[in-house]
C-alpha cells in the first residue's frame, strides 16, 4: 500500500517542508547571524521546488487516499505561490536588515507558509483544504506580528489571529454541513454525487456551501469578510505585507476556485448569486474606499479587495473561460503587486521608511526610474491598455458577458473607472506635484530589479500574452474535466 | 437485558474498587498523619498565583509558554495511544507516518531548547 | 537565425542603444551604435537580395502575435523578390543617411534622440516592407508614421516644426483611417488577415457585391480603393498631400530618408504587394492611375514657382510618386517598382545635395539668397547634376530606364486612363527639367546673393560658403553611384525580357492587362518623346535664367493670377483651412464650452465626481479599528448571503 510512486506528486512540498525544518536547525545551531544565508537558502529552496512542480507525473494524480491532487492547474498556480513568495523573500533582504527583524524564523515561517499554500493549491478534500489552510494561516499570523515590539504590528497581529479564527471557525462549520448533508468531504466523491445536475440539492448543504465561500472569502478578503484587510496591510511590517499581497492571495484564490468549481461545478445556479455579491461588493468598496487613503499601504489594501473583486467575476462566471480569466488575473495581479511593493519598500527617507502617498511628490524629477516603473504598475492596476492589467480584467469581464453576467461587467467596468482616480492621483502626485524630501538614492539593487523586471512584464504582456494565456487554459481545463 | 448487563459487570467491580480505595487513601491521612496547618500551607496551589483575584492583573507570561509547550506534547501523546492500539492493521506505512510526526516535533523540541523556551530563568 | 533575422533587427537594436542609453554612452557612441548596425544591414541587404532572386522566396516564421477565435496573427518576415528589392532600398539609403548625418548634424545638441529616432524608422519601414499579412503591415505603417512625426518635428522649439509634424501625423489619419477600414474589411471578406490567404481567395471574390447603407457596392473595389486611401495618405497624393512640403521642416537627412526614399514609397510598395486584389478590381485600377497623373502634373506645376531649395525637391517627390502610381494603375507594377527603386537613390542624392549646399550656406535654404555657389562648392555642383539629369530622365542616367518604361506602360495601354496619364506625365516631364535646372541655374550660376541679417552661427557677417566634409561627402557618391548605375544595370532583370522570372510570383499580372508587354512594342517617337521632353525643359530653364536673367520675374508680372495660384499650391491649403479647419475649430469650441463644460461636466464629471468622492469618505469610515465591529461584520455578511439566498434562490 505504500509506495515510492505515491510520494511523486508530494515531492515539491515534502522538498520545501524538509528544507524548512533543515533551515531552522540550521538557524538555531548556527553561530553569529544566520538570517542572510537562510533568507537567501530559502529563495534557492523555492526556486528548485519551483522546477520541481514541472516535474512531478503529468496530467491528473490523486494520491493519500484521494486527498492530494496534481494537475496542470496546481501546477500553474503553485508556480505563481512559488514565485510570489520567492520575490517577496528577495524584496525583504534589505528590510529586515534595516527594520531590525533580522532573525532566521522570519524566512523559515515564510516557507511553512509557503508549504500551507501548496497544499491548500492541491487539497481535494475539504479535510486537506483545512490542514493546509491553517498551517499557512498560523505562520501568518506570526509573521504579521513579527515586529515583537512594535503597537501596530502587534495589532495587526493579533487582529488578523482573532478573525482568521472566526474564518476558520465559518469554514469548518461549513464543512461539517456539506459533510453532514452529502455525505462525503472528497472533491471528486461530491463532484460524483451532484454530476449531471440531478439529485435533491437540500438547504442544508447550501448553508454549507455559503458558510464554506464565507471563510474562504476571508482568505483571499473579498467584501464583507475583507476588514482585517486595511488593518492588518498598515500595521504589519513592508515586507509581509508585500508577501501577504502576493503568494497567499494567489493560493487563496486557487483554493477559493477549486474548492467551488470542482466538487460543485454542477450546482453552478446555487453558488453563482453568492459569488456575484462578493465579486460586485468587492469591486465597489475597493474603488471607492481607497480614494480618501494617505498610506500608500492601506491604498494597497483596498486595492487589492478591488481586484480580488474583479478575479471572483472570473469564477461567478462559472464556466472554464472564467477559470482561465481568473487565472491570468492571479498572474498580472502578482507582478504588479510585487512591482509596487518593491516601489514602496524603496520609500526610504533619511529618517527612515516613509508610507505616505504625499512623500512620493516629484519623484518623477528625483528618481525618474522608480517613477516610471511606479507608473506602469499604477496604470497597469488601473487596467490601462495596453498593459497587463488591462487584459487581466479583459479576460474575466468576457467570461462574465459570455455568461450573460451583464450587471455584474458594468458594476466591474464602473468601479474601475472610479478606481482609475486614485491609482493615476499617484502618478499625477510623482510627475506634476513639487518634490520634498528625496528618497535615499540609489534604490537597492535586489528592489531595482524586481521593479524592473515586473514592469517590463507589464508592458510586454501584450506583445508575448501566449505563455499566460496558454497556461491559464491549460490551467482551467483540468478543472473541468 | 442480562447478557447487556453481565458485560458491564467488570466495570461495576472497577468502579466499587476505585471508590473504595481512593477512599481509603483519602481518609487514612486525616487519621495517622501529623497535623500543623498553617496559612500558606492551607491555601489552593494554582501556578503561584491567587485563584481568585482581579482577572487583569499581571503575572508571568512564561506560565503560557509553558502550558503551549506542554499541550503540544500532551495532544503528541493522545495521538499515539490510538495509534499504538491500531498500529498492528496499519502497517509499515501507519508506522512510517507516526515516525515522521514525531520527527517534526523533535525538530519543534531542538529548536525551543537550544533557543531557552524550557529555561525558567 | 538567419540573415534576414539580422537584417531586420539590427537596426531595432541600434535604435534601442542609442535611445535608452545614448546619454549615458555619449554621443559618439551613440553614433556608432546605430551607424554600424545600420552599414552592416545595409550590406546584408544586397546579399538578401541575391539570395532571393536565385534561391526565391522564403518566409521567416517568428512568433504569433494574436490568436483570438478566428483571428489569428503571427509575426513573420515574408521576404519576396518585392520585399528583397525593397530592403535593398530602404536599408541602403537608411545607412548613407545615418553615415551623412554625422556630418550633417555634428552641431546638434541631440544627436543619439536623432540617430535613434532614424534606426527607429528603419526598424519600422522593414517591418512594414517584410510583413506576412495585413496588420503586421499596419503595425509598420503606424510605425513609420510615428516616426516621421518624431522626425519632423525633431526641433521641437520651433513652432513651424512642431506645426508640420501635427499637419503630417492628422493628414495621415485620414488614410489610415481608410486604410483600417480596409484591413477590417478584408477581415471580414477573407475571415484572414494573411497575405497567401487573402491572395489565394481574391478571384473568389469577382464581381460579389455588399450591401451597405442601402447601396450595393463591389466587394474588391471596395476594398482596393479604402487601401488605396492610406496609400494615397502615406504617398502624399493630390488630395491628401498637403503635409508632405510642410515635412521639410525636418532636419534635411529626414527629408531625404523618410520622405523621398522609403516611407512616402510605402504607398506604392502596398499596391504593388496587393496586386492580387487590384488586378481583379479594374475601377480601383482606373482610380489609381487618374489619381497617380493628377498628382504628377499637379505637384510639377507648383515645383515652378517655389523658393526654398527642399520645397522643390519635395513637390519633385510628389510628382514622381505620382508617376509611380499611374504606372501601378496600368497594371505595369514592376516599372513601378523600379522607378521606386531608381528614384531612392537620386532623390536622396538630391536632398542630401541640398543638405549640402544649405551646409554650406550655414542653414540658409531660400534659393534666392543663393547663386554662384558653384565655385565654391564644386563636388556637390557636380553630383547635383547628376542627380538632375537622372530626374530629368537623360539618356544613361538611371530615371531615364524607370520613367521611359512608365510613360511608354501608359502609352502602351490604350486606355482613356492611359492616354490621360501618358499626355500629363509627358508634360510634367517637361516640367521636370525645368524646375530641376531652375534649382541648379538659380543656386550654382548666377550672381551671389547676399544673404541679409541670417546668420544662426554667430560668426563674423560674411563667410565663404565652404564645401562639406568627406563623411557627408562619401554618401554622395554612393548615391551617385546608384543615380548614374541602378538603371541600366537592373533595367533588364527588373522590367526587361525576363521580367516575369525576375519577380516570380510576387506581383500578380492579369494576362489581359498588357500594358507592360505593349510598352516594349511603341513606336520610335514614343520612345523618344520624353527625352525631348526634358531637352525642352533644361532649355527653357536655361533660356530664362541664364541667358535672360530676371524673365521669370517678368513672366510672374505678366500672369499674376497664374503665378498666386502656382505660388500657393493651387490652394489647397487655404481650402482645406475653410472647409475643414475652421468649421472643425468652431464645433470644437463649441463643444468644449457648451457641450463639455456646461452640461457633460456640470451634469456628470463634477457632479458624480462629488458624490463619489462623499461616498468614498463613507467607505473609508466603515474601518473603524475596533475587532468587535469586524467581527460582527463578517456574522452579518453571512447572514445576509444566506438571507439572500433564502428569499431569491427558493423560487425554484
Amino acid at each position: 500500500m505504500f509506495v515510492a510512486k505515491d510520494l511523486a506528486p508530494l515531492v515539491p512540498e515534502l522538498f520545501v517542508a524538509v528544507s524548512a525544518m533543515v533551515l531552522l536547525l540550521y538557524g538555531v545551531f548556527a553561530k553569529g547571524n544566520p538570517t542572510r544565508t537562510v533568507v537567501w537558502a530559502s529563495v534557492l529552496v523555492l526556486v528548485v521546488a519551483l522546477v520541481l512542480v514541472w516535474q512531478v507525473p503529468a496530467g491528473r494524480q490523486a494520491v493519500l487516499s484521494g486527498m492530494f491532487v496534481t494537475d496542470s492547474f496546481t501546477a500553474v498556480m503553485k508556480s505563481l505561490v512559488l514565485i510570489g513568495s520567492a520575490v517577496s523573500l528577495v524584496l525583504s533582504v534589505g528590510f529586515i536588515r534595516q527594520e531590525e527583524m533580522e532573525r532566521f524564523e522570519f524566512p523559515v515561517l515564510l516557507l511553512l507558509a509557503t508549504v500551507g499554500m501548496m497544499m491548500m493549491v492541491s487539497a481535494n478534500d475539504l479535510i486537506s483544504l483545512y490542514v493546509g489552510l491553517e498551517l499557512q494561516s498560523l505562520a501568518l499570523y506570526v509573521v504579521a506580528a513579527f515586529r515583537r515590539d512594535s503597537e501596530r504590528s502587534t495589532e495587526a497581529g493579533l487582529k488578523y489571529f482573532v478573525l482568521g479564527a472566526l474564518s476558520s471557525g465559518m469554514l469548518l462549520y461549513g464543512a461539517s454541513l456539506i459533510y453532514g448533508f452529502a455525505g462525503s468531504t472528497n472533491f471528486t466523491d461530491l463532484a460524483k454525487l451532484f454530476a449531471g445536475g440531478h439529485g435533491h440539492v437540500s438547504v442544508g448543504l447550501v448553508v454549507g456551501i455559503v458558510f464554506l465561500a464565507a471563510g474562504l472569502a476571508f482568505k483571499v478578503s473579498a467584501v464583507p469578510f475583507h476588514m482585517w484587510t486595511p488593518d492588518v496591510y498598515e500595521g504589519a511590517p513592508t515586507a509581509v505585507t508585500a508577501f501577504f499581497a502576493s503568494a497567499p492571495k494567489v493560493a487563496a484564490m486557487a483554493l477559493f476556485v477549486r474548492a467551488i468549481i470542482s466538487p460543485f461545478g454542477a450546482l453552478v445556479a446555487e453558488w453563482q448569486q453568492i459569488i456575484i455579491l462578493l465579486a460586485g461588493a468587492s469591486m465597489l468598496l475597493g474603488a471607492f474606499a481607497a480614494i480618501w487613503q494617505k498610506n500608500i499601504k492601506r491604498l494597497m489594501a483596498y486595492s487589492s479587495i478591488g481586484h480580488v473583486g474583479f478575479a471572483l467575476v472570473g469564477l461567478a462566471a462559472g464556466t472554464s473561460e472564467g477559470v482561465r480569466g481568473v487565472v491570468v488575473y492571479m498572474a498580472v495581479y502578482l507582478a504588479m503587486t510585487l512591482g509596487t511593493f518593491a516601489c514602496i519598500l524603496a520609500m526610504r527617507q533619511k529618517n527612515g521608511l516613509v508610507e505616505g502617498i504625499d512623500d512620493l511628490a516629484g519623484l518623477a524629477r528625483t528618481q525618474p526610474g522608480m517613477a516610471f516603473a511606479l507608473a506602469v504598475f499604477m496604470f497597469s492596476l488601473a487596467g490601462v491598455p495596453p498593459l497587463a492589467g488591462f487584459f487581466g480584467k479583459f479576460y474575466v469581464f468576457m467570461a462574465a458577458i459570455n455568461a450573460k453576467l451583464y450587471v455584474l461587467s458594468v458594476i466591474g467596468v464602473l468601479s474601475s473607472v472610479v478606481g482609475a482616480f486614485y491609482y493615476l492621483r499617484i502618478v499625477k502626485i510623482m510627475y506634476f506635484d513639487a518634490p520634498g524630501e528625496p528618497f535615499l538614492h540609489p534604490m537597492p539593487r535586489e528592489l531595482g530589479v524586481v521593479a524592473a523586471v515586473a514592469s517590463l512584464f507589464t508592458l510586454l504582456f501584450v506583445v508575448f500574452p501566449m505563455p499566460i494565456l496558454n497556461g491559464a487554459a491549460m490551467a482551467a481545463k483540468a478543472l473541468f474535466p | 437485558m442480562d447478557a447487556l448487563l453481565r458485560e458491564y459487570l467488570p466495570i461495576l467491580i472497577f468502579l466499587g474498587l476505585a471508590i473504595g480505595l481512593a477512599a481509603v487513601m483519602g481518609l487514612v491521612p486525616f487519621i495517622t498523619a501529623r497535623q500543623k496547618p498553617d496559612p500558606e500551607k492551607l491555601s489552593t496551589y494554582e501556578c503561584g498565583f491567587e485563584p481568585f483575584s482581579d482577572s487583569r492583573k499581571q503575572f508571568d507570561v512564561r506560565f503560557y509558554l509553558v502550558a503551549i509547550l506542554f499541550i503540544i506534547f500532551d495532544l503528541e501523546v493522545a495521538f499515539l495511544f490510538p495509534w499504538a492500539i491500531s498500529l498492528g492493521e496499519i502497517g509499515p506505512f501507519g508506522f512510517w507516518s507516526m515516525m515522521v510526526f514525531l520527527g517534526v516535533l523533535t525538530v519543534g523540541f531542538v529548536y525551543e531548547w537550544k533557543k531557552g523556551a524550557l529555561e525558567w530563568e | 537565425m538567419t540573415i534576414f533575422h539580422l537584417i531586420v533587427f539590427l537596426p531595432l537594436l541600434g535604435a534601442i542603444v542609442a535611445g535608452l542609453f545614448g546619454r549615458a554612452i555619449g554621443d559618439r557612441a551613440a553614433m556608432a551604435a546605430t551607424c554600424v548596425p545600420m552599414v552592416i544591414a545595409a550590406v546584408l541587404s544586397w546579399v538578401g537580395f541575391y539570395l532571393i532572386v536565385h534561391g526565391g522566396p522564403v518566409l521567416v516564421p517568428l512568433f504569433t502575435w494574436i490568436d483570438s477565435g478566428s483571428f489569428e496573427v503571427s509575426w513573420a518576415l515574408k521576404v519576396d523578390q518585392l520585399t528583397a528589392v525593397m530592403l535593398v532600398v530602404v536599408n541602403t539609403v537608411s545607412a548613407v543617411v545615418h553615415v551623412y548625418s554625422i556630418g550633417y548634424m555634428a552641431e546638434d545638441p541631440h544627436k543619439p534622440r536623432f540617430f535613434a529616432y532614424l534606426s527607429l524608422f528603419t526598424f519600422a519601414m522593414l517591418m512594414l516592407v517584410t510583413s506576412d499579412n495585413f496588420v503586421q503591415l499596419y503595425f509598420g505603417w503606424e510605425g513609420v508614421g510615428l516616426c516621421s512625426y518624431l522626425l519632423i518635428g525633431f526641433w521641437y522649439e520651433r513652432p513651424s516644426a512642431n506645426a508640420a509634424a501635427i499637419k503630417a501625423f492628422v493628414v495621415n489619419r485620414v488614410g489610415d483611417f481608410g486604410f483600417a477600414l480596409g484591413i477590417m474589411g478584408i477581415f471580414l471578406v477573407f475571415g484572414s488577415v494573411s497575405f497567401d490567404t487573402v491572395f489565394q481567395a481574391a478571384p473568389t471574390q469577382v464581381g460579389k457585391t455588399i450591401h451597405f447603407l442601402g447601396y450595393d457596392f463591389d466587394v474588391l473595389t471596395t476594398l482596393c480603393l479604402l487601401l488605396f486611401l492610406g496609400a494615397m495618405g502615406k504617398s502624399a497624393q493630390l488630395g491628401l498631400h498637403t503635409w508632405l512640403p510642410d515635412a521639410m521642416e525636418g532636419p534635411t537627412p529626414v527629408s531625404a530618408l523618410i520622405h523621398a526614399a522609403t516611407m512616402v514609397t510605402a504607398g506604392v510598395f502596398m499596391v504593388a504587394r496587393c496586386s492580387p486584389l487590384f488586378e481583379y478590381a479594374p475601377t480601383a485600377l482606373a482610380v489609381v492611375g487618374v489619381v497617380g497623373a493628377s498628382t504628377a502634373i499637379f505637384a510639377a506645376t507648383v515645383g515652378l514657382v517655389q523658393n526654398d531649395i527642399k520645397r522643390v525637391i519635395a513637390y519633385s517627390t510628389c510628382s514622381q510618386l505620382g508617376y509611380m502610381f499611374f504606372a501601378a494603375g496600368m497594371s505595369a507594377y514592376p516599372a513601378a517598382i523600379f522607378h521606386l527603386f531608381t528614384h531612392a537613390f537620386f532623390k536622396a542624392l538630391l536632398f542630401l545635395g541640398a543638405g549640402s549646399v544649405i551646409h554650406a550656406m550655414h542653414h540658409e535654404q531660400d534659393m534666392r539668397n543663393m547663386g554662384g555657389l558653384a565655385k565654391h562648392i564644386k563636388i556637390t555642383y557636380v553630383l547635383m547634376w547628376i542627380g538632375s539629369l537622372a530626374l530629368a530622365g537623360l539618356p544613361f542616367f538611371s530615371g531615364y530606364f524607370s520613367k521611359d518604361m512608365i510613360l511608354e506602360a501608359a502609352f502602351g495601354a490604350h486606355s482613356t486612363v492611359g492616354g490621360y496619364a501618358f499626355v500629363l506625365g509627358m508634360l510634367a516631364a517637361v516640367l521636370t527639367a525645368f524646375y530641376s535646372w531652375r534649382l541648379l541655374f538659380m543656386t550654382f550660376h548666377g550672381p551671389r546673393h547676399e544673404a541679409h541679417g541670417h546668420d544662426a552661427h554667430g560668426h563674423d557677417a560674411h563667410h565663404e560658403p565652404h564645401e562639406s566634409p568627406q563623411v557627408m561627402l562619401i554618401p554622395l557618391y554612393v548615391l551617385a553611384l546608384g543615380a548614374l548605375f541602378a538603371g541600366v544595370v537592373f533595367a533588364p532583370m527588373m522590367i526587361g525580357e525576363h521580367m516575369h522570372e525576375f519577380w516570380g510570383k510576387s506581383i500578380l499580372i492579369l494576362e489581359n492587362h498588357t500594358a507592360m508587354e505593349a510598352a516594349h512594342h511603341v513606336p520610335l517617337w514614343v520612345k523618344l518623346l520624353p527625352i525631348g521632353a526634358g531637352l525642352l525643359g533644361i532649355f527653357v530653364a536655361f533660356q530664362m535664367y541664364i541667358r535672360k536673367p530676371g524673365s521669370g520675374a517678368a513672366l510672374a508680372k505678366v500672369n499674376p493670377g497664374l503665378y498666386q495660384f502656382l505660388l500657393h499650391k493651387w490652394y489647397f491649403d487655404e481650402l482645406y483651412d475653410l472647409i475643414f479647419v475652421r468649421p472643425a475649430k468652431w464645433l470644437g469650441y463649441k463643444l468644449w464650452k457648451e457641450g463639455d463644460g456646461r452640461v457633460i461636466d456640470g451634469m456628470g464629471p463634477d457632479n458624480i465626481a462629488l458624490r463619489v468622492a462623499q461616498l468614498a469618505k463613507r467607505a473609508a469610515g466603515l474601518q473603524s479599528g475596533y475587532l468587535f465591529h469586524y467581527a460582527f461584520a463578517m456574522l452579518a455578511g453571512v447572514a445576509i448571503l444566506v438571507t439572500y439566498y433564502f428569499t431569491t434562490m427558493m423560487g425554484h
